[in-house]
């Protein structure tokens, strides 16, 4: 699984030229070919009473858009990339989507959720549509909050959280090919409280190193590949246990699976990735199961 | 009959001024919105011209140029570039491709930045044509 193209979408607001050339390492893998995307939201054009479609905004857009486009692809294509671009009206998460399937991409960079919570809520996020619609890894990119810039190679020292679901195994399918660009990948596994409710010591210890033994196992794999990996496992709240072993671990980067589970249920019910993309302080990587 | 000038751009207001331009100056216009589909057409219709843009989806410009200028079978094509990526950063792609490892390509016979006049984009098509 090579990435050879990836789709940046930026809505000028959240993500700029800067996460991408941090993400420019790529290149010592597969990379070579990008597509920029902005979407120029519905109610930004829209009819207005008295004033019908704002084509002349809608043209201002555009162009907005087309002149920071040029600038970004002339800096890449100078470096022999292959650049593409798409500037469409419409909802964001159809036409990331649609560019994605059209281009064929290997990921899709995206900036934070920029919907409210009560709009989420009623909605559904943006993240969760295009992760579940497209089946692609979607890269939700993070500026460091100390220095308000980008790290400088994200994909450096990624720490991977495992439920060893299947979309956690084509995580680690995901990350083997970059080892020109991965250095070293901390594996982790949180086990909940209540797993552990009631339970004696001797039940933890046994839950610690069957879950140490699947963790190792996924290392193997990846120092196959020629990529440094260890394993931890952690015990508490999942999204709190993954921020705090991110930091222990120095990681550039949370890689996680998401599961099949989306729309109303997620909506209702909550999921890890949801809250990792909206709480972490981490570029957070979503692979989804092959077979969504 | 007449030469036929293929306009490649994926703005359609583009392409609509183009083909205009093409069609009031007595040759045929044919229209293509990526370097993918343009190359799909130069090779089913061979048109005696190419009006290409750089910044497109799908293929760019810059790879539909290379594969025009490497290709025996349809080196006869010629090309006018028209885009809003400066012709400085043209001609540092395609020597970075050439550092590369590919092919080397001369470069375009006219290189236009947009926005270009009708009378401009008129000219430049008859004397490529001529």
């Amino acid at each position: 699984m090579d990435i050879k193209k990836l789709l940046f979408a930026t809505q000028f607001e959240e993500l700029w030229f800067d996460a991408l050339q941090s993400l420019l390492d790529l290149r010592k893998a597969s990379l070579n070919h990008v597509v920029f995307l902005n979407v120029i939201e519905r109610e930004k054009v829209t009819m207005r009473r008295g004033a019908g479609y704002q084509k002349k905004e809608e043209i201002k857009l555009r162009e907005k858009a087309n002149i920071r486009f040029i600038d970004w692809a002339e800096n890449l294509f100078e470096q022999g990339m292959e650049v593409g671009v798409y500037i469409v009206v419409g909802n964001l998460a159809s036409q990331v989507i649609s560019a994605a399937e059209k281009e064929a991409v290997d990921l899709i960079v995206i900036g934070r959720e920029r919907k409210g919570k009560i709009e989420r809520m009623l909605m559904g996020s943006d993240l969760t549509e295009i992760v579940h619609r497209t089946g692609k890894p979607v890269l939700v990119y993070k500026y460091a909050p100390e220095t308000g810039g980008p790290l400088e190679r994200p994909f450096e020292r990624p720490m991977l959280s495992t439920d060893f679901s299947s979309a956690s195994r084509r995580a680690v399918d995901y990350l083997m090919p970059l080892n020109d660009v991965v250095q070293h990948v901390d594996v982790i596994h949180v086990v909940s409280e209540k797993e552990l409710a009631g339970t004696s010591a001797m039940a933890v210890q046994k839950t610690r190193k069957e879950s140490r033994n699947k963790l190792d196992e996924m290392c193997d794999l990846l120092e196959a590949a020629g990529i440094e990996a260890r394993s931890h496992v952690y015990i508490g709240e999942t999204v709190e246990q993954i921020e705090k072993a991110a930091r222990e671990c120095g990681a550039t980067m949370i890689i996680t699976g998401t599961s099949g589970r989306g729309g109303l249920a997620e909506r209702l019910l909550g999921s890890v990735p949801k809250e990792l993309s909206e709480k972490s302080a981490f570029p957070t990587l979503f692979v989804p199961p092959e077979n969504l | 009959m007449s030469k036929k000038v293929l306009v490649v751009d994926d703005d359609p207001d583009v392409r609509l001024f183009n083909t205009t331009v093409v069609e009031e100056n007595g040759y045929t216009p044919l229209e293509a919105e990526n370097g993918e589909e343009a190359l799909k057409i130069i090779q089913d219709k061979k048109p005696d011209l190419v009006i290409l843009d750089i910044l497109m989806p799908k293929q760019s410009g810059i790879r539909l140029y290379r594969e025009l200028k490497t290709n025996k079978a349809l080196a006869g094509v010629k090309v006018v570039i028209l885009s809003g990526i400066a012709k400085r950063t043209f001609l540092r792609s395609q020597k970075a491709l050439t550092e590369f490892g590919d092919a080397e390509v001369p470069e375009p016979e006219v290189y236009l930045e947009k926005p270009v006049d009708s009378e401009e984009l008129a000219d430049v098509m008859r004397k490529v044509l001529a």
